[in-house]
């Protein structure tokens, strides 16, 4: 009688056992070994000779402000503002346009638009490093050389490298969104726009006290998962400005290819270490700021 | 009246020509790729350019095949990502299972804690995860990133199923618990067939992310030989981009058409298997 009743108290943590293992392996051991690392001087000369330094690689990444942490969670704050507004303001124009009642082709252009998500990520970026904005033979040059403009570089000073990576972006994040906008703008019960035309509401009246408060709980969730991967978004300006051994001369860096440079570029584990931990607190903070609810619609 | 027809119809134009120009531009990368790989001539740069190859030539193609270890990257491709999706479902499904159907001790801290480890990017521990198993001999081997790419997937498969396991009605166990099923049995012929969406989705997932991941493959793999697909079209890129652009083009449509395929064909089970799911941040 007591064996069965064992069993069902254990079973749980054995059947959980395997992921947990997994997790704890791939994802909590790593980020301990990773604070442990920050707290020391390890970079490629000290391999196994490293000492303690205690919180010196974290007061350089917070305090020395030529260290590039700042500039770079700066540069980072700068590139989530950005692609947010632009894609908020150019998902809702599209849907709205994608949700006029007469437009015939509508599942043509959705399907359409929905193929930059389709592509490998990575091969998309690559694709418009080369095809696109590369000096010699990419479409933008080839385009400029009509007009007597040769060789513009577009990868190699700061300005036109973030707006290229932000034109990017925007590119791999936009069907996401519009899929995201259309469904929200669809859900909306049309008899409150009609009503509200009747009371004589013009169009900014209709947006800002119907479209905009019903959309708003919709789309929630799907903007704070974008804000969460914009803000870590590695590929884009890895892939277009800083591959190993082919740095295009654009130095703009986020937190994550900081991060990434400094652990396998110059091989300062101490402080990259650092940055990785900053960086996580970081995101801790933010998800729980944002309030992030754990939806748990367990049966038991 | 009339007059407000025809301003209807004209706007009904713009905005199809509208359309068409959008998407156009948003194909422009892939076209141009598309174009440039079965293009025959070099004349790539010059202004006489169009989208529309003069000659058509399959060369380029040929060249991936015979200049490349296409063949193996692939078939490395897909032992790893075979392998990572067998791993992460057989892990997953009993503890998502459990997560959703039992109560147990720190059931909800170990629920909170992964939620926060979710927000972690690997990318920032991979040095960590480099130094850890190298004494293993996990550096340079398949077993290796296998582990890695089931570790990373884990998190989001415990709760993208786990969320769906939570929308199935307890009452169809019950009454199988009562007709004497065991919790294998049920699991089996009950919560798997109905939570078969999500199954799918978080497998196609896991497959796509497999597929699609450069950074642990070129950190990881030392040799051109264990390279998958993305690891080998990254160092194609990185090293002799200039003189073989259009194998390059070539390369990269085929390495994309398998994933393309996939998502279209997925793409109808999203919404149910994945929404569902809850998972958040």
């Amino acid at each position: 009688m007591s064996k069965p009743r064992i069993n069902q108290k254990i079973m749980p943590y054995i059947l959980s056992a395997p992921s947990l293992l997994l997790i704890s392996l791939i994802i909590v051991f790593p980020i301990l070994y990773t604070f442990y690392i920050s707290l020391t001087n390890m970079n490629v000369y000290n391999w196994f000779t490293f000492t303690f330094v205690g919180l010196r690689n974290y007061s350089r990444a917070l305090f020395v402000f030529d260290a590039g942490f700042i500039t770079a969670m700066g540069t980072t704050v700068v590139w989530t503002v950005v692609n947010m507004v632009l894609q908020l303001s150019i998902a809702f124009i599209m849907a709205s346009f994608l949700g006029v009642k007469q437009l015939r082709f509508r599942k043509v252009y959705k399907t359409i638009l929905m193929f930059p998500w389709a592509m490998p990520g990575y091969v998309s970026i690559l694709l418009w490093k080369t095809g696109i904005f590369n000096v010699q033979f990419g479409l933008l040059n080839q385009w400029l050389s009509r007009f007597g403009i040769e060789g513009f570089m577009w990868l190699s000073n700061n300005v036109s490298a973030f707006v290229s990576s932000v034109i990017v972006n925007l590119w791999l994040a936009l069907p996401f969104m519009i899929m995201i906008m259309d469904g929200a703008l669809q859900s909306i019960d049309k008899s409150y726009y009609e009503s509200a035309q009747l009371d004589g509401a013009n169009w900014l009246d209709q947006m800002w006290h119907i479209t905009m408060p019903s959309i708003k709980s919709i789309i929630g969730p799907a903007v704070i998962i974008t804000v969460f991967t914009t803000f870590k978004q590695f590929d884009v300006i890895y892939l277009l400005t800083q591959q190993a051994g082919g740095k295009t001369g654009a130095n703009i860096h986020t937190i994550l290819t900081y991060a990434y440079e400094n652990a396998f570029i110059t091989n300062n584990y101490g402080y990259s270490s650092a940055i990785s931990i900053l960086i996580f607190l970081f995101l801790i903070a933010f998800s729980l700021l944002t309030r992030v609810k754990l939806r748990d619609n367990s049966k038991i | 009246m009339k007059n407000r027809r025809l301003k209807k119809k004209i706007g009904l134009l713009a905005l199809n020509l509208f359309f068409v120009v959008v998407c156009f531009v948003t194909l422009i990368p892939v076209l141009y790729a598309f174009s440039v790989s079965l293009n025959e001539q070099n004349s790539l740069v010059g202004s006489t350019f169009s989208f529309i190859p003069k000659t058509l030539t399959l060369e380029h193609y040929k060249r991936v095949f015979t200049d490349e270890p296409i063949v193996l990257w692939f078939t490395n491709s897909v032992i790893l990502a075979v392998a990572s999706v067998t791993v992460s479902l057989s892990v997953a499904v009993p503890s998502a299972y459990v997560f959703s159907r039992k109560e147990f001790a720190g059931r909800k801290t170990i629920l909170k804690i992964l939620m926060l480890l979710y927000s972690f990017p690997s990318i920032l521990s991979m040095f960590a995860i480099y130094k850890l198993m190298s004494p293993f001999g996990l550096v340079d081997s398949r077993i290796g990133l296998v582990i890695i790419y089931s570790g990373t997937m884990a998190v989001f498969g415990l709760w993208n199923l786990k969320g769906y396991f939570d929308t199935i009605p307890y009452d169809i166990e019950e009454a199988a618990m009562i007709d004497g099923a065991n919790g294998f049995q049920i699991v089996k012929l009950i919560v798997l067939p109905l939570a078969k969406p999500s199954v799918i989705v978080t497998a196609m997932m896991v497959l796509i992310y497999v597929w699609n991941e450069y950074i642990f493959a070129i950190t990881f793999l030392t040799g051109a030989k264990k390279y998958t697909l993305a690891a080998g079209l990254y160092g194609l890129q990185a090293t002799e981009m200039s003189g073989s652009w259009p194998v390059f083009a070539a390369a990269s449509l085929m390495i994309s058409l398998p994933v393309l395929i996939i998502f279209f064909l997925v793409q109808k089970h999203m919404q149910s298997g994945l929404s569902a799911g809850g998972v958040k941040g």
